[in-house]
C-alpha cells in the first residue's frame, strides 16, 4: 500500500459505514418510536416520567448503579427473567422513550430493575427501599451517606424513616433520608411497565410447526400491528 | 502526501537522531502512561474487593462500587492505554518515516492537556458527575478539552506520516494512522449522539454499543498492533510470515470491527437485526485475528522480555476475539451474559491483549528514546512473571465466576445472597489477581523513573554505539 490519500478516505468509509449502518439504520427504524394509545383506558403508554423521578435517574447515573443492575427484561425462553418475578413479559424499545439517560446496564450483580416496582408477587413500597439502601443486603452495601442522623428537636421530622422499617437511629436521634435518596426512590418506584404493547407479546414457542420465522425487530417501527414478537 | 526520492538515506533509526527533537514530550507521555497504569490498579483492587466485601469503602460516595469502577477503567483507558500508545505510535511513525519528530510542542501541549483532562474526568466522575456510559464515563464538561488535545497530540503523527521519506507505507503505518484518524470521529460522534443532544430511548444504547466496540476495533486494538506490528520483526531482527495478507487483515478489522458492537446487546429492547449483525460479524472478525495470528507467531518464542510481553499480548489478542465470537452466540449468551464472565473478556481483551502489547513496545522502546538501558533487568523480568501471572488467574477466576453466577441466574430459586456467596472464593482469587498485577505495574514505574528521569548512566554512550546492548537483557 503507498497510496495516503487512500488509506485515509478508506478509514473514512470504514467508520461511516458502520455509523450509516448501525446507528443511522436504527435511527431510522425507532428512533422516533411514539407512544402508544390505547382505547380501552384511553391513555398512552408509556406514562411521561415525574419530575422526581428524573431527578432521581441522575442519582441513579452518578451513583453508576447501572455497574450492578441491568434494566432489561429478557424475554421468555431467553434466560428465567420472568421466572425469577422481573416481569411479565420482556422489556421493548418503547418502554425507555421518555428516559432522558438510559440505563440498560451490563451486569447482574443484583436483581434486573426494569419493573421494579410492579415487582411479582411482592411490589415493594418507599419503605422497603430506604430499608435496603439504607441497611443493605446480600452483595449490595449500605448507602448510608444517602441518609442524615440527626438529633430530634421537638416533633419528629414528617420524613424521618420509622424503625419498623428495619432502620434502628440512636435514642433521640431520628434517621432522615436526603433530597437525593427521596429522588432515588421516586425514580424506582418509576420503574414498571404496566401495559403490554402489540411488540411486546412473547412469540409463541416453536412448537407450531406453521410459526414463521420472526422478522424481529421491523414491529419496533410499526406500533399498531398486530402482535409479533422481537427476538 | 509529502513524497521524497527514494534515493535518499534514510536516518539511521537507532542513532537517536529521530528522537531528538520529540524525546521530551513522548517521554512525559510514557510517564504519565505507567502512573495511570498504577493508579488504575489501584481502583480495580478496590473495585474487585468490593465483589466479595460489599462494604468495603463503601460508606464514601467516592467509592461507591459504581464509581470505582468507572474510575478504573477509565483510568486504564484513557490515562495508560491512550497515552503508552500515542507515544508509541508517534514514535513509530517518526522512525518509519526516518525524520525527526516534527511538531513536538504541539505534541508536548497536547499530552499536557490530555492529561490534565483525564485528571480533571476522573475528580468528575468520583464525584458523580459521570456519564455511566461504558468507556464514556467522562464528564461532559471535560470531553471537548480531550478531543482538542488529542488533536494537538495526533499533528506530530499525522505530519509524520505525511512528510516520510519513502513512500510505501507498512502495516505499522496503516494501524498507527488508522487509530489517529478514527478516534477523535468516533469520540465526537459519540459525545453528540450521547450527550450534547441524546439520542431518544434504546438508540442511546445502540449508540453506546458502537462507540464501545469502535473504541476497542477502531482505536485500542489498531494502537497495540502498530506497535506490535514494528517491534517483532525489528527485535528479531527476522521479515514477517505471510507479510502480504497483513492489509487483508487490516481492512477485515476496520470494516467488519465496529459491527459488533450490538453483540452487547443480545435479547435486549433493540432491534434483532442489530445483534444478529453483530454475531455475524463476530465470526468474520475470526479472519483477522488468523491473520494477525500468522503474522506474528513466534513472537514470544524467542528474544527478550519485551517480545515475550508482546508474544503473551498477541495470544491474549487472538483467544479473546475466539471468545467474543463464541460468546455472542445466543445460546451461549443466555448464561454468561451480564454475568463476571463479561468481565473476564474484558480483561482478557485490554489487560491482556492491548496492555501487554504495548507494555512490551514500551520495553523495547524507551532505551532507544532515552540512549540508556533499563536500569534494573531483574525487575523487567519479575514485571513479566508477576503481569503473566496476574491476566491469567485474573481471566480465569473471572470466567469461571461467571459460569457460577450464569448458572446460578438460571434457576429462579437461588437467591441473589446465594449467587454472591457461590462466586465469593472466585471473585477473591480475582482481587488476588489484581494486587498481583498491581505489584508488577508497581516495578515498571520504579524502573521507568530510576532509568528515564534519572542522571545519565556512564554506559549511556557506549550503548547508543551498540544498539543491541539496549535490550532488556534476560540476564
Amino acid at each position: 500500500m503507498k497510496n495516503g490519500a487512500l488509506l485515509f478516505l478508506g478509514l473514512f468509509a470504514a467508520l461511516g459505514v458502520s455509523w450509516a449502518g448501525i446507528v443511522l439504520g436504527s435511527s431510522r427504524q425507532f428512533g422516533a418510536l411514539a407512544p402508544f394509545y390505547d382505547g380501552g383506558s384511553d391513555q398512552s403508554f408509556p406514562a411521561g416520567m415525574p419530575g422526581a423521578a428524573a431527578r432521581g435517574q441522575l442519582v441513579y447515573r452518578d451513583l453508576n448503579c447501572a455497574s450492578c443492575h441491568t434494566q432489561q427484561v429478557r424475554r421468555p425462553g431467553y434466560g428465567d427473567d420472568q421466572a425469577r418475578g422481573w416481569g411479565a413479559r420482556q422489556s421493548v424499545a418503547r418502554d425507555y422513550i421518555y428516559q432522558p439517560f438510559v440505563q440498560l446496564g451490563d451486569s447482574r450483580i443484583g436483581p434486573d430493575l426494569a419493573n421494579f416496582s410492579a415487582r411479582a408477587p411482592s411490589a415493594p413500597d418507599a419503605a422497603i427501599i430506604y430499608s435496603l439502601l439504607y441497611n443493605g443486603r446480600g452483595s449490595m452495601p449500605a448507602y448510608q451517606f444517602l441518609f442524615e442522623t440527626q438529633k430530634i428537636s421537638g416533633e419528629v421530622s414528617s420524613h424521618a424513616l420509622q424503625s419498623s422499617a428495619g432502620i434502628q437511629a440512636p435514642a433521640g436521634y431520628e434517621v432522615v433520608p436526603t433530597e437525593r435518596a427521596e429522588a432515588l426512590v421516586a425514580y424506582l418506584l418509576s420503574l414498571s411497565s404496566p401495559f403490554d404493547y402489540p411488540e411486546s407479546v412473547p412469540a409463541a414457542p416453536p412448537k407450531d410447526e406453521k410459526a414463521p420465522a420472526a422478522a424481529s425487530g421491523a414491529q419496533a417501527a410499526a406500533p399498531a400491528k398486530p402482535a409479533e414478537t422481537k427476538k | 502526501m509529502t513524497t521524497a526520492p527514494a534515493s535518499v538515506t534514510p536516518v539511521d533509526s537507532d542513532s537517536g537522531a529521530v528522537e531528538a527533537c520529540g524525546r521530551r514530550p513522548l517521554l512525559f507521555m510514557t510517564g504519565s502512561a505507567i502512573a495511570w497504569l498504577v493508579a488504575s490498579g489501584v481502583f480495580s483492587l478496590i473495585a474487585g474487593i468490593q465483589l466479595h466485601a460489599p462494604g468495603f469503602m463503601a460508606d464514601c460516595p467516592i467509592f461507591t462500587h459504581g464509581r470505582v469502577q468507572a474510575l478504573a477503567e477509565t483510568s486504564f483507558v484513557y490515562g495508560w492505554l491512550a497515552n503508552a500508545g500515542l507515544a508509541l505510535v508517534l514514535w513509530i511513525l517518526a522512525r518509519l518515516g526516518g525524520e525527526p519528530l516534527r511538531a513536538a510542542s504541539w505534541i508536548g501541549a497536547g499530552a499536557f492537556f490530555w492529561n490534565l483532562g483525564v485528571t480533571l474526568g476522573l475528580v468528575g466522575i468520583a464525584f458523580g458527575e459521570g456519564t455511566a456510559i461504558p468507556l464514556l464515563q467522562f464528564p461532559l464538561a471535560v470531553q471537548p478539552l480531550l478531543l482538542v488535545s488529542y488533536g494537538a497530540i495526533a499533528v506530530g503523527g499525522v505530519l509524520a506520516w505525511t512528510g516520510r521519506r519513502r513512500v510505501v507505507m507498512y502495516a505499522s503505518h496503516w494501524y498507527g494512522v488508522a487509530a489517529l484518524f478514527l478516534f477523535p470521529w468516533l469520540f465526537s460522534i459519540a459525545q453528540v449522539m450521547l450527550l450534547w443532544f441524546p439520542v431518544r430511548g434504546t438508540l442511546q444504547a445502540v449508540v453506546a454499543g458502537w462507540y464501545e466496540q469502535g473504541i476497542w476495533t477502531l482505536w485500542l486494538a489498531p494502537l497495540a498492533l502498530a506497535a506490535a506490528y514494528y517491534v517483532v520483526p525489528k527485535a528479531r531482527g527476522a521479515v514477517l510470515g505471510s507479510y502480504d495478507f497483513a492489509s487483508l487483515g487490516f481492512w477485515c478489522l476496520l470494516f467488519v470491527g465496529a459491527w459488533t458492537g450490538g453483540r452487547h446487546l443480545i435479547g435486549g429492547p433493540v432491534p434483532a437485526w442489530i445483534s444478529t449483525i453483530a454475531i455475524v460479524a463476530a465470526s468474520t472478525l475470526l479472519f483477522h485475528y488468523a491473520i494477525v495470528w500468522i503474522n506474528l507467531r513466534g513472537a514470544g518464542c524467542a528474544g527478550g522480555p519485551a517480545l515475550k510481553f508482546i508474544g503473551f499480548g498477541l495470544f491474549a489478542y487472538v483467544l479473546g476475539g475466539l471468545g467474543d465470537a463464541l460468546s455472542a452466540v445466543r445460546g451461549i449468551s443466555e448464561v454468561t451474559q451480564f454475568t463476571h464472565f463479561d468481565q473476564a473478556q474484558h480483561q482478557l481483551a485490554f489487560t491482556g491483549a492491548i496492555s501487554m502489547m504495548l507494555i512490551g513496545s514500551v520495553y523495547y522502546a524507551l532505551p532507544r528514546l532515552t540512549g540508556r538501558a533499563w536500569a534494573y533487568g531483574g525487575l523487567v523480568r519479575a514485571h513479566l512473571a508477576l503481569t503473566a501471572l496476574g491476566v491469567l488467574v485474573l481471566v480465569a477466576a473471572l470466567a469461571a465466576a461467571g459460569i457460577v453466577q450464569g448458572r446460578d441466574l438460571m434457576q429462579p430459586s437461588v437467591a441473589f445472597a446465594k449467587i454472591g456467596s457461590d462466586t465469593a472464593p472466585w471473585l477473591l482469587l480475582a482481587s488476588a489477581a489484581q494486587a498481583v498485577l498491581l505489584l508488577g505495574n508497581v516495578l515498571l514505574l520504579v524502573n521507568f523513573f530510576k532509568s528515564a528521569l534519572c542522571p545519565f548512566y556512564a554506559a549511556a554512550a557506549a550503548s547508543i554505539r551498540r544498539p543491541a546492548a539496549l535490550e532488556a537483557r534476560a540476564s
